[in-house]
């Protein structure tokens, strides 16, 4: 099933400045886990070391937030994912 | 009802369909605080100023440095040392003497902020971390009055709006912090999300328009793209949650 994911600026370093990419997944997890496939070293700007999302991130389907599934949600083919950081500046 | 000057002075906004003089005397009537006088701060008491709403209570403790001033757009060179409340208020109280504004030169902590909110109908977030944020939320969530939430770095931006008790609230979409930091900014990207802010405290006030609630607005200066994000009030929310203590 083919998913897009749309990254945060901040990814971009861990892409090749690559903002969408395509991955395949029937949860958010498993397309987080192929993106890290795709972008190995993207896995420390998402994860902390106990794989769990860092609680900075976001990943909204299709516009919706995740949370609280968050990993585990669902997702079908042709849905769209943002992954977003907190920003604090003022 | 509005005197004379007053009439003239806002001519263009009283035209505005379904804003009025009505409108106008609302504005008259609120009192709005605004925490932080810095980037979101400096678009954000001009225009709310220059719009005439009665009463704006700025709170900041910092001075202004060289450094502020390719985004703080209240604080001048002349300015630098000052605190950056005094160099705000002078400004603004030439923009329009009508207004009556209030600086405190304080920093927000957990134990002045019911104190420096008390009075005050609406409170605007424009601060540089996220505990501070945290802080505003909860006391808006407490205090029951809607809460504007602004951030920015480098060229990207956000905003929304919280009714307390009725929409998600900041805490709903954040649940963690990330480091102070000395972060990137362009003064033109919160020139835009602080005139987002102003513009969803204005229409509160007036009552006309609809509300970034329960949406998270992403602004993306690079590509000018605005992403909206749909929100949901969280039920374990730690602020607005049913466990909550509000």
């Amino acid at each position: 099933m083919s998913v897009r994911i749309n990254l945060h600026p901040n990814l971009l370093q861990f892409t090749d400045d690559q903002a969408i990419v395509e991955v395949n997944g029937s949860t958010v997890g498993e397309c987080l886990g192929e993106l890290v496939k795709q972008f190995p070293q993207i896995k420390g700007g998402l994860f902390d070391k106990n794989g769990k999302l860092l609680n900075y991130v976001d990943v909204y389907v299709n516009h919706e937030s995740s949370y609280p599934e968050e990993l585990a949600k669902p997702v079908k083919d042709g849905d769209e994912l943002h992954i977003t950081l907190m920003i604090a500046g003022g | 009802m509005l005197t004379k000057d007053e009439r003239e002075r806002y001519e263009r906004q009283i035209m505005i369909r379904g804003f009025g003089q009505e409108g106008q005397g609302r504005l008259r009537q609120a009192k709005v605080f605004i925490a932080g006088a810095g980037g979101l701060g400096s678009p954000l008491a001009t225009y709310l100023t220059a719009a005439g709403v009665g009463r704006i209570r700025i709170v900041d403790g910092d001075k202004v440095e060289l450094s502020n001033l390719n985004r703080q757009v209240l604080h001048w060179t002349k300015d630098i040392g000052e605190r950056k409340i005094d160099s705000a208020t002078q400004k603004l109280r030439e923009l329009n003497p009508e207004v009556k504004i209030e600086a405190i030169g304080e920093m927000i902590t957990e134990a002045n902020i019911s104190q420096l909110v008390a009075g005050f109908d609406l409170i605007v977030d424009a601060m540089d971390n996220m505990p501070t944020r945290y802080i505003l939320n909860k006391v808006a969530i407490e205090k029951g009055v809607p809460f504007f939430h602004g951030a920015v770095y480098g060229f990207e931006g956000r905003a929304m709006t919280v009714i307390p008790g009725k929409t998600a609230c900041l805490r709903c979409v954040y649940r963690g912090v990330i480091p102070q930091e000395k972060f990137p900014v362009i003064g033109v990207t919160p020139a835009v999300i602080g005139c987002i802010q102003a513009t969803e405290v204005i229409k509160y006030i007036v009552g006309i328009g609809q509300l970034l609630t329960n949406k998270l607005l992403v602004y993306d200066g690079l590509n000018i793209k605005f992403t909206e994000f749909k929100l949901k009030k969280d039920p374990n929310c730690e602020h607005c949650g049913k466990d909550s203590k509000k």
